[in-house]
């Protein structure tokens, strides 16, 4: 019997595969040290050039300096304060319209996406137009289009157009009534809280007790009705037991402007940061003999304002109830009250929601459509309902295809609202670019800027990958 | 009566029932009607108040559309073209049109597929524009374009033309435009000045002709540089796959406009000084060729990872090195099922191009904006705003429908050849 006899020794080292990976990956990581390296040491020279001030031009102490510009929206800024601080503003206002945006495109797309697989020939055209229209044209094209063209060619404040009770329409902004919680709000979203615990503990159990007898259901309907309850129990009670303290008084300024305040020191007096204001409550302006002139809510500060508000006039309040919804109210060249947008706002939040929208319909159809129709006709042969179809079996398989490009168009919407820059909305990425030109830290804002947005998409990820989970197949 | 079974055969002796012809409320318009739109109460409202809300919008629209200032548009038809571009040296982008029209036809001749599918899209655009009075010059231009297309198609269709010299003809066909609409070569860098015409600055490019050279240098610049970080995201050598994925991941989640403001004002910090300073047109290509590579690899990676293992095996099985398998074997597979997703990314690059305006460049947004504030139009109650930038999108809509349209075909073909 011959046998060959397989040599036992390894091969020589220069053409041994493991060898070779390992050089070939030193050459590759030298390679990639030296660019960034000879990248970097350019940079440094250049820059050291260009400011030959003291210190390392890379230096992070422009951070702390005095901003000296204002913000026109967000969170209060003051020019004073420094620029960390203007580029948290900026990060704020990045997360609102973000978050605002996704919201309401998410309930907007999946409308739109609904639409799009009706059997109302009609209906699904209008959705098809609709999608192919926003989704071919660039978003930045729509954001200048809707500030430029629309928002900016609203009427003037002055004859600022009225939409019914609902708000108003102006160049300078937009004026919409809105809900707010009210002092007496506090203590009802305690109600509303047992009252979430107790509708999802109600639901449990019925979830449980269904389960065990083997009947169809999901106790969804019955926890629901539990937390309407205990809220609206909640809202009858605080309305009437809660009241305001003895201690409320009021401070006139100039006349016919003034705040509402819980005088917590007793001085008579408003004192910022001791005192606490009272926002929506409602106030009735009497005259000399008690007769009432007028009624007005305090706004989210707690101010007021009567236009000529005369001497030897007093002022009465009441305890408002919860939820005050306050209308916007014309007062002199601008709106108090309500729900105040500024037309970057709006022009950003409408761009960005109905093209990201237009993205969201399509994912939703390719959703509905990836659930095999053998599906819903098995459903029916088992004698399910339709809404129990729609919950228990077409809508978690739909939903696995639907979280993970779904968590790409938020990432999208959050990234694509940088382009605020184009109307002047000052969300972070705007406010870095004034910080750039105003302290010249070029590179050290880019790097802020990109690690900021790097941080925002990998959280949200995590948090839409955290959902994918819980719905995706449990593989047994 | 009584049937008698003979031999366990039964005959119906009556005469088939003449067939009915189905009710006129199940078919025709009346038919269509009901079953698409009235099939029960419910669709029914839903119809009318679709129906309504249409009504409201397109008679808003078509009013406003009647009453609209189209003059700032038309008057500035050559600026939203090709920019500030020199007139009497506009032959230069002309002649471009002209053989890249060419191309495409040859191409649709030979390869046929999407090819077919984008230069008929091209060719009904001419021919629509050769018939708009835009100008005798222009309209010329157009029809001559268009019937460029047609003999190349059928040039293509009838030579033996070899597939690879195409493919280097349009490799080529980027540095020619380059050079057609500069005027020359001009880099002193390597003493190579050469010149046909003076030359044209790049900051005079503009229009819908920068909008289609930076798609279309994103694309073509980062395919090499996305196959590379595809191939590199699926090795098995830590070192460089951690590389890949994390330049892939990085570019991925940050906006292209802070790419596009690191180009435009840190790209000549990063270079040495005897480089030069590169013009405003070449940062924002090189910024996004860098932003355009991340995504194309995703996509390329998705296309490897659609080819079955067997097809590994099989060429290490008869012996192939690890470059002929890329190259003979797994490439070729996986690039021809992603032209659709490569297709997507061209589109979307091609409206993000719009964001260069943000850096200066006088793409079609760019020239948008300056149109607006050209001394003209200012005086006009309400501004021109709206009209420019609808126009600008109804641009933007015509090429990216369009493509969507061409590729969206190829899909269907690409499903029917598979079952």
């Amino acid at each position: 019997m011959a046998t060959t006899v397989l040599p036992n020794a390894r091969p020589p080292f220069y053409r041994d595969s493991k060898v070779i990976a390992i050089i070939l990956q030193i050459i590759f990581a030298a390679a990639v040290l030296l660019l960034g390296w000879s990248l970097y040491s350019n940079m440094i020279s250049e820059l050291s050039k260009i400011n030959n001030t003291s210190g390392s031009p890379l230096s992070w102490n422009f951070l702390g300096q005095t901003a000296g510009f204002a913000i026109s929206e967000g969170p209060i800024f003051r020019p004073e304060e420094s620029y960390f601080r203007a580029f948290l503003i900026g990060l704020a206002n990045t997360i609102r319209v973000s978050v605002v945006g996704i919201i309401l495109a998410t309930l907007l797309g999946v409308l739109v996406g609904v639409a799009r697989v009706s059997n109302n020939w009609l209906l699904d055209k209008l959705a098809q137009t609709y999608i192919e229209i926003f989704r071919s044209t660039p978003l930045l094209v729509q954001l200048l289009f809707w500030y430029f063209g629309v928002v900016a060619a609203l009427p003037n404040i002055d004859q600022a157009t009225e939409l019914s009770n609902l708000g108003f329409l102006s160049n300078r902004g937009i004026f919409l009534t809105w809900p707010y919680l009210s002092q007496t709000g506090a203590p009802w979203l305690w109600w509303l809280l047992s009252g979430l615990v107790a509708g999802v503990v109600t639901a449990w159990l019925r979830r449980r007790a269904l389960e065990r007898s083997g009947r169809v259901g999901g106790g969804f309907l019955l926890g629901l009705i539990v937390f309407i309850a205990v809220a609206a129990a909640g809202f009858v009670f605080v309305t009437n037991a809660a009241l305001l303290p003895e201690t409320v008084a009021y401070d006139l300024r100039r006349g016919d402007r003034g705040t509402l305040y819980i005088d917590a020191n007793d001085n008579q007096r408003y004192d910022a940061g001791v005192d606490e204001t009272l926002a929506y409550v409602p106030i009735t302006l009497l005259d000399g003999d008690g007769q009432p002139l007028g009624e007005e809510y305090t706004d989210g500060n707690g101010d007021f304002r009567f236009f000529d508000l005369p001497a030897g006039e007093s002022l009465s309040w009441r305890t408002p109830s919860p939820v005050v919804v306050s209308e916007p109210m014309r007062q002199g060249f601008n709106f108090r009250g309500g729900l105040s947008l500024t037309p970057e706002f709006a022009a950003l939040l409408l761009g960005l929601v109905i093209y990201t929208a237009s993205y969201i319909a399509e994912i939703v159809r390719a959703g509905i459509n990836a659930v095999p129709h053998g599906q819903w006709e098995a459903s029916r042969a088992l004698g399910l309902p339709t809404g129990s179809i729609l919950r228990m079996i077409v809508l978690p398989q739909a939903l696995r295809v639907i979280i993970p490009p779904l968590t790409s168009q938020y990432l999208n919407l959050i990234k694509n609202s940088s382009l605020a820059i184009a109307i002047g909305y000052p969300d972070l990425f705007y406010v870095a670019r004034i910080i750039v030109n105003q302290s010249g830290a070029e590179v050290q804002m880019i790097l802020v800027v990109m690690a900021t947005y790097l941080s925002i998409s990998l959280m949200v990820s995590a948090l839409m990958n955290w959902y994918n989970r819980r719905v995706a197949i449990v593989e047994r | 009566m009584t049937t008698e079974l003979q031999s366990g055969t039964w005959v119906n002796s009556k005469p088939p029932a003449p067939a009915q012809k189905p009710p006129r409320s199940e078919v025709g318009v009346l038919g269509w009607l009901r079953a698409n739109l009235f099939s029960s109460v419910a669709n029914s409202i839903l119809s009318l108040l679709t129906l309504l809300f249409v009504y409201y919008v397109v008679s808003g629209l078509a009013g406003w559309l009647l009453t609209a200032y189209w003059e700032p548009v038309w008057a500035n038809r050559k600026i939203f073209a090709v920019g500030p571009y020199p007139i009497d040296q506009v032959w230069q982008p002309a002649v471009v049109l002209l053989v890249v029209s060419l191309l495409f036809g040859v191409s649709a001749g030979r390869w046929g597929s999407i090819m077919r599918n984008l230069a008929i899209g091209l060719g009904a655009l001419l021919g629509v524009l050769a018939l708009v009075p835009l100008g005798m010059q222009a309209q010329l231009l157009m029809a001559g374009a268009l019937a460029l297309i047609v003999v190349g198609y059928l040039a293509g269709l009838k030579m033996p033309l070899r597939s690879s010299w195409l493919v280097w003809a349009w490799v080529l066909s980027l540095p020619f435009t380059f050079i057609m609409l500069k005027g020359g070569v001009e880099m002193p860098a390597i003493g190579l000045v050469w010149s046909f015409a003076p030359f044209v600055d790049s900051a005079l490019f503009g229009g819908l002709m920068v909008t289609m050279l930076l798609a279309v240098v994103g694309i073509a610049m980062s395919f090499p540089l996305g196959v590379l970080l595809a191939l590199g995201r699926r090795s098995s050598l830590p070192v460089i796959k951690g590389f890949c994925v994390g330049y892939i991941e990085l570019i991925r989640g940050v906006p292209l406009i802070t790419l596009l403001f690191m180009g435009a004002t840190m790209l000549p910090l990063f270079l040495p000084d005897n480089w030069g300073n590169p013009s405003a047109l070449i940062r924002v290509m090189v910024a996004i060729t860098l932003f355009s590579a991340a995504y194309l690899a995703e996509n390329v990676r998705g296309g490897l990872q659609a080819i079955p293992k067997g097809q590994y095996e099989a060429a290490d099985a008869v012996g192939l090195s690890g470059f002929d398998k890329l190259r003979f074997i797994i490439l070729p597979q996986a690039l021809t099922k992603v032209i659709p997703a490569i297709v997507g990314q061209f589109i979307g690059l091609f409206k993000d191009t719009s964001l260069a305006s943000l850096v200066g460049l006088l793409e079609l947004v760019g020239i948008g904006k300056a149109v607006i504030q050209q001394p003209e139009w200012l005086g006009t109650p309400g501004g021109v705003a709206r009209e420019v930038y609808l126009f600008i999108a109804v641009v933007f809509f015509i090429f990216s429908f369009g493509m969507s349209t061409a590729s969206r075909q190829l899909e269907k073909q690409l499903n029917v050849d598979k079952r």
